[in-house]
């Protein structure tokens, strides 16, 4: 293998492997899938927030015809949930609907018209009960419970003290304390969630779906229709992105494969957007009330958070989402003393859970606006504050995570110079503004789900006499690359060229286990099972050229589709050549890798010390340029320059695209997107009325990568994917305040919420009411 | 979402137009470029039983332009074709700047000026699928007797949220209208009827043929301010358009300004003409002309964004477009 | 109600189908011609993602009733290019980021084909006004940029220099 500096495949820039089946449209997604006599299922969703289901009565749309199947809760009546704790919620309900929209029945029939025809005959029976909307008035309830075994509508809460926190305020010279509030958002993924359940004559599923997960979805399936797994094959096709959406099993997949179950038939399914919604798994609404005290040289001396998340009517990964809220306090700056309390709370909505930036995001704005409101008060340059309170990797935090690499200076230091930081800070015209923020992410989650010894990742090799090598993968692309940096990993230590690389993922009856495309996982700790697999599988040729050539196998290396001597590289053969003398010494060459984070990256004892911990972290430091209308209070976002230390880039391209997606995507939670609820029902269940950004406002990004070379991660990398999103959002914030001298607690920062705070800002300036031009100039 | 099951009728003159409306009476609806129509029929919206499709009638995409007659757009025109018009854009810049803001350029190839002056009104508890207006039991304007935007009302407030029609009402435009009794031609600002359950004043049988901005028009001063939260494909939160005609003393000689996507019809100012006529710009006027649009524009929570947010932003957008045609200015602005 | 005959050109075939009037071209397209490279993102016209040509000018098949195009020819994602080949708009795509997850991809093809055709050489202002219908929720756009200067780029190339 080469060295680091002399790769021939890690480091450059390369197209996606699937880049050709994606821009000839000739690549399936889920729902481009058809078999004969496919039937189209529909869902009848509840129009109550809260209703006892008192009865369901099918038999109208059984007798209609070209119906082939409906079923209701009776059908699939057990329980299910992506965490082991929260086995909460059935494809169907059962006994209550929780939500509008919550699922209540399904019919499959030989045309969508019909199905939907079917749907008006169904006759439920229900009796309304109050519901709860608000987080804060939910934690009171006194009775009507979401679910009985969870009093006061508490789906879990944690509190964690680190350090001495009363101690570390005493000696802050400056202490701030604000209550942030962040709406809820929705991945958006352009894909619908789609399925194609077939039924086989054997009494086994094949199914295709729109997964992030085919891990779990298998697992789910198994249990709701009460299947051996080994009867059950999930295929992951082209996945339209998930963005933590399809992270989760999500009632279409396991809807679809009652149905075919039930039909006998292959049966699909395909979410309207609408559908998308009520099926959500987003980014909660959550309040968070911070304190922060800095000492007067600019250190924070204590932390305390108060987090309440809306979690929605089932438990999903909301226990996860609110322990990574006060897990990932840590690992980013050094704070000795913190005190978190996390409650994820139940509404009578659709059920919250992983979305990019998981749990970090919304406390990640609290934070770093808050830290720029104390620089300004101790009179510090908000970069020089950051920079104060750096980590001194490797270490271990407060709360028990790991860092091995840190690039978090080096972003810091990028993005202030190619910002103009130095030059611009407080002196723009008003109405002209700049700020900084940082975030960090893991690469990978240390401890899984479901609590195993199993390796997180397993990868097999295989070579044949055609010596093209076939990877088997769990791991599941979803559009962000994870395909192609497995192939660039092991074209780089077998010494071959990409093409030869023959990828299979995300086949559960073909590929290895792997647990799913979240956590931003995939390059870690995929990535490091193909480079166990990929070195195995070297070691294995080499010793079949070392016999042949009579030389010790260290002295050879493989490159460029030859394996040669490093003492005489004239002393050389084909890679097709080495595969013939491998597979005569060891008959059909195969191989296989896993990955499991090490013991010492997986955390503390203390309740909830399970989330957090990851075998590495990705940091981003972002600089934001705004322009604000003080008469309308409109934003422009300018420019956001981004520098991400992803360990090393493996594949330039793809990382510049994943540290773009995600500052466009925390660009869009911070001045646009919002899920608007009126009494637990969703007015803008569409990508017409839910505002993800157009190419026109969408800001210019300018893009650094950094690399930290993690001493753990596959040839030095960690995760891209998700840690640039949560600066994104402060970032722009601090940058209005430094335009027009206003602070917007509340997410998104809309037009009319700056004007307002513009206006409280000239009463108490005392403003004479001539023109909005208050502020700190 | 599939659509309930209709016919397609493709006319191939005005005349063969009017004959299949007259024959499906209110079973028929007009399809124009289908940007509106398809959406509101997949919502269940409407239950047509002929759709009487506009698109073979090449003879209503026409433009034209001469310094007598003035402008006539055929009402089949595309906005994209519109925008391309020189004529239009030398001639009536507030009508191009409107026409460039309305949805992004793929829904403009579709999108016909007929079929924008007549867009369905809109609001958030309307346009919706019927899942959602089923859970919810339906609204004043569909399948229900309560109005959520006006608990207790009887008046549906479903706003007006096209761009063309404030600049054509700012160009004193006409209409002209074909129905079974012949060909009427119209001042545009009698089309709408400010009623969100009954938006325009177009007969059963009537077809909207053509737009005619009268020939002293050309050459005016125009600007359209539109608020919006992204800055393509939305709808209109609020608008303003302006036109004017300023003598080289910086007298205005002529104005108009409208307000759309703020009541369930765009209104014209009634009052600025005449405050404005003979005048000079001030600072003063232009206020007292944003108040009175303030005084017309009535936003409620049909939409995105507060109603108190909305009606400031007419204000101001009013404002600011009087000031930028007195200062020659011509475009649009977000 | 009655199925109309509908007669197209599509990517240079000539095809026929029964489709009922209340059919959308893209389903037209999707199930009855089996081209699904163009996508269905949304209910409301508003994603971009069935973007395809119609004698020539993109348009969302999501809101064109397939019965009110007869006659018409409709090149999609699939029509782009020769099989086997790619146009220079899809190279520029696959080589430079612009296709990540590649749903909303081919929409965004063809909005860029019929952006080059008018204007060769767009600005950065043109680009974004031309793809303002299509929405992209992976790449934040900036890759999509690069891919059409890279389709730019390799058309000039190929353009002899005196027919510049």
């Amino acid at each position: 293998m080469a060295d680091s500096a002399n790769f021939s495949i890690i480091g450059k820039r390369m197209a996606m492997t699937d880049a050709r089946a994606k821009v000839t449209g000739l690549g399936k997604y889920a729902d481009d899938l058809a078999v004969a006599g496919m039937l189209y299922g529909r869902f009848l969703h509840s129009p109550h927030a809260h209703a006892r289901i008192v009865s369901v009565d099918t038999w109208r749309a059984e007798a209609l015809r070209g119906v082939k199947a409906v079923v209701t809760g009776k059908d699939a009546p057990n329980p299910y949930g992506i965490l082991p704790i929260g086995h909460d919620e059935c494809v169907f309900a059962l006994d209550k609907a929780r939500y509008i929209g919550d699922n209540i029945a399904a019919v499959a029939a030989t045309s969508a018209e019909i199905a939907e025809e079917a749907l008006d005959l169904i006759r439920v029976e229900y009796e309304p009960l109050p519901a709860w909307f608000e987080p804060e008035k939910s934690m009171q309830a006194a009775d009507h419970w979401i679910h009985e075994t969870k009093p006061h509508n508490i789906e879990k809460e944690y509190h964690h003290v680190f350090g001495d926190p009363e101690k570390g305020f005493s000696q802050a010279a400056f202490v701030a304390e604000q209550r942030y509030y962040a709406g809820e958002v929705n991945h958006a993924a352009m894909e619908p969630h789609a399925t194609l359940a077939i039924w086989e004559p054997e009494g086994k599923l094949v199914v295709y779906s729109s997964t992030q997960v085919p891990f779990y979805l298998h697992r789910t399936v198994a249990e709701v229709c009460e299947m051996p797994m080994s009867h059950i094959r999930i295929i992951k096709p082209l996945i339209g992105s998930g963005f933590g959406g399809k992270s989760e099993v999500i009632p279409i997949e396991v809807a679809a494969c009652v149905l075919a179950k039930k039909a006998k038939l292959p049966v699909k399914m395909l979410y309207t957007r609408e559908e998308v919604f009520y099926a959500h798994r987003g980014r909660p609404i959550t309040i968070v009330d911070l304190k922060m005290g800095i000492t007067r040289e600019g250190k924070i001396s204590a932390v305390q958070a108060r987090v309440v998340q809306d979690g929605g009517a089932y438990c999903g990964y909301g226990p996860v989402t609110v322990l990574y809220s006060g897990a990932l306090l840590g690992a980013i700056y050094d704070i000795s003393n913190v005190r978190y309390d996390g409650y994820r709370v139940l509404t009578n909505k659709p059920a919250c859970g992983a979305m990019r930036g998981h749990g970090t995001v919304n406390v990640r704005f609290a934070f770093e606006a808050m830290l720029d409101e104390l620089a300004h008060q101790a009179g510090l340059d908000p970069a020089e504050v950051r920079r104060r309170n750096l980590l001194k990797a490797p270490c271990i935090t407060a709360n028990g995570l790991r860092v091995t690499s840190y690039g978090l200076p080096e972003c810091i230091e990028r993005v202030v110079e190619r910002s103009g930081w130095r030059e611009k800070r407080g002196k723009l015209p008003f109405g002209k503004g700049i700020g900084i923020a940082c975030s960090h992410y893991v690469s990978g989650a240390a401890n899984p789900i479901i609590r195993s010894n199993m390796p997180h990742t397993t990868v097999n090799i295989k070579i044949d006499r055609d010596a093209g090598v076939t990877v088997y993968t769990g791991a599941s692309e979803i559009g962000q690359g994870s395909d192609t940096v497995q192939v660039q990993i092991v074209a780089e230590v077998l010494g071959v060229k990409t093409g030869r690389i023959n990828l299979v993922a995300a086949d559960t009856e073909l590929t290895p286990i792997d647990l799913g495309s979240y956590s931003s996982r995939v390059t870690f700790m995929a990535g490091n099972a193909c480079l166990e697999a990929a070195k195995n599988m070297r070691a294995q040729i080499l010793a079949a050229v070392a016999k042949e050539f009579a030389c010790p196998a260290d002295d050879l290396d493989a490159r460029d589709e030859t394996i040669f001597r490093k003492s005489d590289p004239q002393k050389r053969v084909t890679f097709d050549e080495a595969v013939v003398m491998a597979i005569n010494f060891h008959g059909a060459l195969f191989a296989m890798g896993t990955y499991a984070p090490p013991e010492q990256a997986r955390g503390g004892k203390f309740k909830g010390a399970g989330v957090g911990p990851s075998p590495s972290y990705s940091y981003s430091a972002q600089v934001a340029e705004v322009t604000v209308d003080p008469e309308t209070g409109h934003v422009r976002v300018d420019r956001i320059v981004a520098a991400h230390d992803c360990g090393r880039a493996l594949n330039p391209l793809t990382v510049e695209g994943q540290i773009e997606g995600s500052v466009y995507m925390g660009f869009g939670q911070a001045v646009q997107e919002e899920m608007v609820w009126e009494n637990g029902r969703l007015m803008n269940p569409s990508l017409l009325e839910y505002r993800t950004p157009t190419t026109i406002e969408n800001p210019e990004i300018e893009c650094i990568i950094v690399e930290s070379h993690d001493p753990e991660g596959p040839f030095g990398a960690k995760e891209a994917g998700e840690g640039s999103l949560a600066a994104t959002i402060p970032a722009i914030a601090n940058a209005i305040y430094d335009a027009v001298g206003v602070r917007i607690n509340t997410l998104p920062l809309t037009p009319d919420r700056i004007l307002a705070a513009l206006r409280e800002e000239q009463k108490k300036a005392g403003g004479n009411g001539a023109g909005a031009n208050g502020g700190r100039r | 979402m599939t659509m309930a099951a209709f016919s397609v009728a493709r006319p191939g003159s005005v005349e063969e137009a009017l004959r299949l409306l007259a024959d499906h009476g209110p079973g028929a609806m007009i399809i124009a470029g289908g940007t509106d129509v398809v959406p509101n029929l997949q919502m269940k919206l409407f239950s047509p039983r002929v759709l009487v499709d506009l698109k073979p009638l090449r003879q209503l995409s026409k433009i034209s332009f001469s310094k007598r007659d003035g402008l006539t757009i055929g009402a089949m025109t595309t906005l994209s074709h519109l925008l391309e018009s020189t004529a239009v854009r030398e001639q009536f810049p507030v009508l191009a700047s409107a026409v460039g803001t309305i949805a992004g350029p793929l829904q403009r190839n579709m999108g016909t000026i007929g079929g924008n002056l007549c867009l369905e009104t809109r609001c958030r508890w309307y346009n919706q699928s019927y899942l959602w207006r089923k859970a919810l039991g339906g609204c004043l304007k569909k399948d229900g007797d309560v109005c959520h935007v006006a608990p207790g009302g009887k008046f549906c407030w479903a706003a007006w949220s096209g761009d063309s029609a404030p600049a054509l009402l700012a160009l004193d435009a006409e209409i002209e209208i074909a129905g079974p009794k012949g060909a009427r031609r119209i001042p545009l600002k009698d089309f709408y009827k400010n009623d969100g359950k009954d938006r325009i004043a177009l007969g059963l049988g009537e077809l909207l043929t053509a737009v005619h901005v009268p020939a002293r028009m050309a050459g005016r001063r125009g600007v359209y301010h539109k608020l919006r939260i992204r800055d393509s494909i939305d709808y209109p939160l609020a608008g303003v358009a302006v036109t004017m005609d300023v003598d080289r003393a910086g007298v205005c000689r002529d104005a108009r300004v409208a307000i759309t996507a703020v009541n369930p019809a765009p209104l014209l100012i009634p009052q600025a003409g005449d405050w404005l006529e003979g005048r000079k710009a001030s600072p003063e006027l232009i206020a007292r002309v944003a108040r009175a649009a303030i005084q017309t524009g009535k936003p409620l929570t049909t939409s995105a964004l507060t109603p108190v947010y909305r009606r400031e932003m007419v204000h101001l957008h009013t404002r600011r477009a009087l000031e930028e045609a007195w200062q020659g200015r011509n475009g649009h602005s977000n | 109600m009655n199925k109309v005959l509908l007669r197209l050109r599509v990517n240079g075939e000539d095809r026929e189908i029964a489709v009922a009037p209340n059919r959308v071209l893209l389903d037209a397209l999707r199930e009855d011609l089996g081209l699904t490279g163009s996508k269905r993102g949304c209910d409301d016209s508003s994603c971009g993602c069935c973007a395809v040509l119609i004698d020539g000018v993109p348009m969302l098949a999501c809101v064109a009733l397939a019965a009110s195009y007869q006659e018409c020819e409709i090149t999609t994602v699939e029509g782009l290019a020769a099989p086997g080949e790619l146009d220079p708009v899809q190279e520029g795509f696959a080589e430079c980021g612009g296709a990540q997850c590649g749903f909303c991809t081919p929409g965004f093809l063809i909005a860029t084909k019929a952006l080059l055709a008018r204007h060769p050489n767009p600005t950065r202002e043109e680009i974004r006004g031309a793809l303002s219908s299509n929405l992209c929720r992976c790449t934040g756009y900036m890759q999509i940029y690069e891919s059409i200067c890279y389709a730019v780029e390799k058309m000039r190339a190929k353009t002899p220099a005196a027919a510049r």
